[in-house]
């Protein structure tokens, strides 16, 4: 297992990164990327052990319900990098059962790539989204055919791909780069049915990042966004050699969206274990309910209300997708796609009545409260003290409270939180999709039709041909 | 009238100023402020050209509802500041109540406003309190008032503080019931602002933020002493609440107008990416757009139909219907997020991951960048990127998480917006047409 200081060199590995318009030197040192390696070393350093065959508890693959339940507490103190790991792997070993079918060797690669970067404690990113180009073409009638990653020439000894995957959460952090399709394939588009991994520093890789992280040198008024954030990498494979033993589905059309669906649902889960998001919003608007001396307030109960409506309802999806859990031919748990994709949409359609729900309860100081900075001043303490103390709240919680709404509700990292989790999983008609193709439509047909009193289907159709004749 | 740079230098005038814990001498050459003073300077230098070479046309009252569209048509093309100071002239309008309580209060607000007029200056309005406010000591020649006002648009780039109290007041509440208006460099004033202008040394792209962040802020009043002469309310609770109700006119109906031109940007946002992704005549991505369509539709039929039931108040001017204001705005603030989810559906993740201008620029990432934000040979990478970065700006970043709290809490938050859109309304015409319906 590595350490956190080991995980920091292991970044200084010659990997082509840039943020805003510079090339990366040290991705341990940079103002801006310094928090994010800071998290992803404290998750090395929490799980480190030097006991022979120990290994960060991120590879155990689930296989009961109570592992799932374990995961989903290791995930609550995750970094991103360590979290976007867990999915990709996860995701591999979900369909590789099924790849393994139509080639035995894909499934012996995907075991052997988990297992090494299980044993060298290496950290993979969900490489997914394409370019994309014009989105009603297909990758082959593009006019650029390098909008979806693909294949560009092929030896014995590996392939060679180019084109671009963008929005890959934490891809300057990681050791591998773990190339996904990001949606089906038609037969002609082989080259694109594409599944492997690349190391970041692999020649003609190229990142260029943008973070959320807040600038300046006083993070005291970006309580969250200050001490954990991540970057999101576009990441560009120009003519990348890939290794045989890293390709996973190379031009079997047909299985292409099997490895995007098992990425997808990961991707679903994953967020919903990393969060008690519902309960701690619930909980910031009767925080500051109470500061602002309103709690009593009809209208606020009735917000308070419907708050505490939309946790239980988040909750109650999470215990049904792990008890309608799936096992695959490996023994793997999966949780309810139908649940999960279900429970996904619900929570990204409310984010914003949500949030608007709580900003209506805070204030407008949520936008406006004066920095830890100013409280500081000499000059400026004791009004401020006198003007922000309320029974119950000193005047350093009613700000740090609003810093902590603004940072996480309405300022950058806000608005990555309400991108991020409207589209994580393939988006909100993804989700409809999902949720479509796997409900039980007959039976909820059958029902309607009992309870309507309607005939049976057989002589529906009897009576329609006898009209027609 | 002032020129832009007239203005800059009116405002090095020796107020106590603050952001981020550092004291603020110069507005006009700090980074961040300086954002605040530029868009001020640059409707003072706008306005030169317009109206008549006496005063400002900021300052001119509409009579008909032609002027007043032009006026309003002025606003919302200037900083905010304008409205507010256009909104602080109309407490003309509550100079006849005034003047039934103490004739020297009417004299003493005409005067005033008369002083703002003629030195060309803009107001900043502190009504909502955080914490107590009020009169702590009393002279011959004034008040010593102590508190703090939150939200006071504009504070630390303005020359004078308009302050009345936040609503209206129990009987009791005597201590609060002091309006007046002081020069920010007041001694005892203390201004501490927060700015929405980009952090980022590079701004390039944050297109709004950079040009258009005005400066927000808590103001402390440390035992300020106000003469009496600029006191136009003290003690007297009966009118507390009008003072604001009044001057805040201008600003929620700027708040209207521009809500009906941001509504249109977000539909124009959605529609150029679906453009530009080639997916304009997709059935889900058309879905959307046409909520937008409805959305952005009714937010300006709400702001044309207050123009066009606008009246004259009791000093002849024209007013926007306070009705269709109010309605326009807790129409258009209930559904604004989920507008913007729908900008951000349609836009996909590039809004946040967009790569910068700065990487456009190094040649060691400018050709991916170009290449692969561009979705065709009709549809430059550049562009497409840029308008990522104004999707992000208005909807995903520091401005639009401020922008859209104080619109959403503008007037006391939506149930308030609602609520007065309630007493607003003409009830007796709706029962009419109840009883006419019923046949009662």
């Amino acid at each position: 297992m590595m350490t956190g200081d080991e995980y920091r060199e292991s970044l200084r590995d010659g990997r082509m990164s840039f943020l805003d318009g510079e090339l990366i030197d040290d991705h341990a040192t940079h103002p801006l990327l310094r928090a994010a390696v800071d998290g992803a070393a404290a998750s090395y350093d929490r799980h480190f052990s030097d006991d022979a065959g120990a290994r960060n508890p991120l590879y155990d693959i689930p296989k009961t319900a109570e592992d799932l339940e374990k995961r989903a507490e290791l995930y609550h103190h995750l970094d991103m990098s360590a979290h976007v790991t867990g999915t990709a792997l996860m995701a591999l070993i979900t369909v590789a059962p099924e790849l393994g079918k139509v080639n035995p060797k894909y499934h012996e690669r995907i075991q052997n790539f988990y297992n090494y970067c299980r044993d060298n404690d290496l950290r993979c990113a969900e490489v997914v989204t394409d370019a994309k180009g014009h989105r009603k073409q297909r990758p082959i009638e593009q006019d650029d055919p390098d909008q979806y990653v693909h294949v560009v020439s092929r030896s014995d000894e590996g392939i060679v791909i180019r084109g671009a995957k963008l929005h890959i959460s934490a891809a300057p952090l990681v050791h591998e780069q773990v190339i996904i399709p990001t949606k089906g394939m038609r037969p002609g588009e082989e080259a694109y049915a594409l599944c492997c991994s690349v190391p970041t520093n692999a020649p003609g890789v190229t990142i260029i990042n943008t973070t959320y992280a807040p600038h300046g040198d006083d993070l005291r008024h970006f309580p969250v966004s200050g001490q954990s954030n991540t970057p999101e990498g576009f990441v560009v494979f120009d003519d990348v050699f890939v290794p045989a033993e890293r390709v996973f589905l190379d031009g079997e059309v047909e299985y292409a969206s099997s490895v995007a669906r098992a990425l997808g649902l990961w991707e679903r889960v994953g967020s919903i274990m990393a969060g008690d998001g519902a309960d701690r919003l619930v909980g910031t608007a009767q925080l500051f309910a109470e500061a602002n001396g309103i709690a009593e307030r009809k209208d606020v109960q009735t917000k308070l209300a419907n708050l505490a409506i939309y946790a239980t309802i988040v909750r109650s999806a999470w215990h049904a997708a792990q008890a309608n859990s799936e096992v695959n031919a490996d023994g793997a748990l999966v949780p309810s796609p139908l649940y999960i994709s279900a429970f996904r949409y619900f929570q990204a359609n409310m984010r914003q009545e949500i949030q608007d729900l709580i900003h209506e309860i805070a204030g407008s100081l949520t936008v406006n409260a004066p920095t830890m900075a100013d409280f500081e001043q000499p000059e400026l303490q004791d009004g401020l003290r006198a003007a922000l103390e309320t029974p119950g709240f000193s005047a350093e919680d009613r700000l740090r409270m609003n810093h902590h709404l603004r940072d996480t509700t309405a300022d950058a990292y806000g608005g990555w939180g309400d991108i991020t989790s409207s589209l994580a999983g393939g988006g909100m008609a993804a989700q409809q999709v999902t949720v479509l193709g796997l409900y039980d439509m007959d039976r909820a047909r059958t029902m309607a039709r009992e309870s309507m009193g309607l005939d049976s289907e057989r002589d529906v159709h009897t009576a329609a041909s006898s009209t027609t004749d | 009238m002032l020129t832009g740079d007239e203005y800059r230098a009116s405002v090095r005038d020796g107020r106590t100023s603050f952001l981020s814990g550092e004291r603020v001498d110069n507005a006009s050459e700090h980074r961040l402020l300086g954002v605040s003073v530029d868009w001020v300077a640059r409707t003072y230098d706008r306005l030169q050209g317009e109206g008549s070479s006496a005063q400002s046309p900021l300052f001119d009252a509409p009579t008909t509802p032609a002027e007043l569209a032009s006026q309003m048509e002025l606003l919302t093309a200037s900083d905010p500041t304008a409205a507010i100071t256009a909104g602080c002239m109309s407490l003309s309008r509550v100079a006849p109540a005034l003047a039934l309580l103490n004739p020297d209060y009417a004299e003493r607000l005409g005067r005033v406003l008369e002083s703002v007029r003629q030195e060309d200056h803009r107001v900043a309005a502190a009504h909502t309190d955080l914490g107590a406010f009020g009169v702590v000591g009393r002279t011959a020649d004034g008040v010593v008032v102590r508190g703090a006002k939150q939200h006071v648009l504009g504070a630390a780039v303005v020359h004078d503080l308009v302050v009345v109290p936040e609503g209206d007041l129990l009987e009791g509440q005597t201590d609060a019931a002091i309006a007046f208006m002081i020069p920010v460099n007041t001694p005892g004033v203390k201004i501490v602002s927060v700015t929405t202008a980009p952090l980022s040394e590079d701004d390039r792209h944050f297109p709004i933020s950079r040009e258009y962040s005005m400066a927000d802020a808590t103001v402390l009043f440390d035992d300020v002493v106000v003469p009496n002469e600029r006191i136009f309310l003290d003690g007297e609770t009966a009118e507390a609440g009008s003072l604001a109700k009044t001057f805040g006119l201008w600003e929620r109906a700027r708040g209207a107008a521009d809500q009906a031109d941001r509504a249109e940007l977000l539909l124009g946002l959605a529609y150029t990416i679906a453009d530009m992704n080639g997916l304009t005549d997709v059935a889900h991505i058309r879905e959307k757009l046409s909520r937008l369509a409805v959305y952005a539709n009714l937010c300006r039929a709400g702001w044309e139909s207050a123009l066009a039931h606008a009246q004259p108040a009791s000093d002849g001017a024209m007013v926007p219907d306070e009705s269709a204001v109010y309605a326009a705005l807790a129409y258009g603030t209930d559904l604004y997020s989920r507008m913007v989810a729908i900008v951000h559906d349609v836009g996909g993740a590039s809004t946040i991951t967009a790569p910068t201008v700065a990487d456009y620029e190094n040649e060691a990432t400018r050709g991916y960048v170009e290449k692969y934000m561009s979705t065709g040979n009709n549809v430059r990478g550049e562009d497409r990127m840029k308008v990522f970065h104004l999707i992000r700006d208005l909807t995903a970043d520091r401005y639009s998480g401020w922008l859209k709290v104080t619109n959403q809490m503008l007037g006391g938050g939506v149930l308030a917006q609602q609520l007065a859109a309630l007493d607003h309304y003409p009830l007796t015409h709706a029962q009419d047409s109840v009883r006419a319906a019923a046949h009662i």
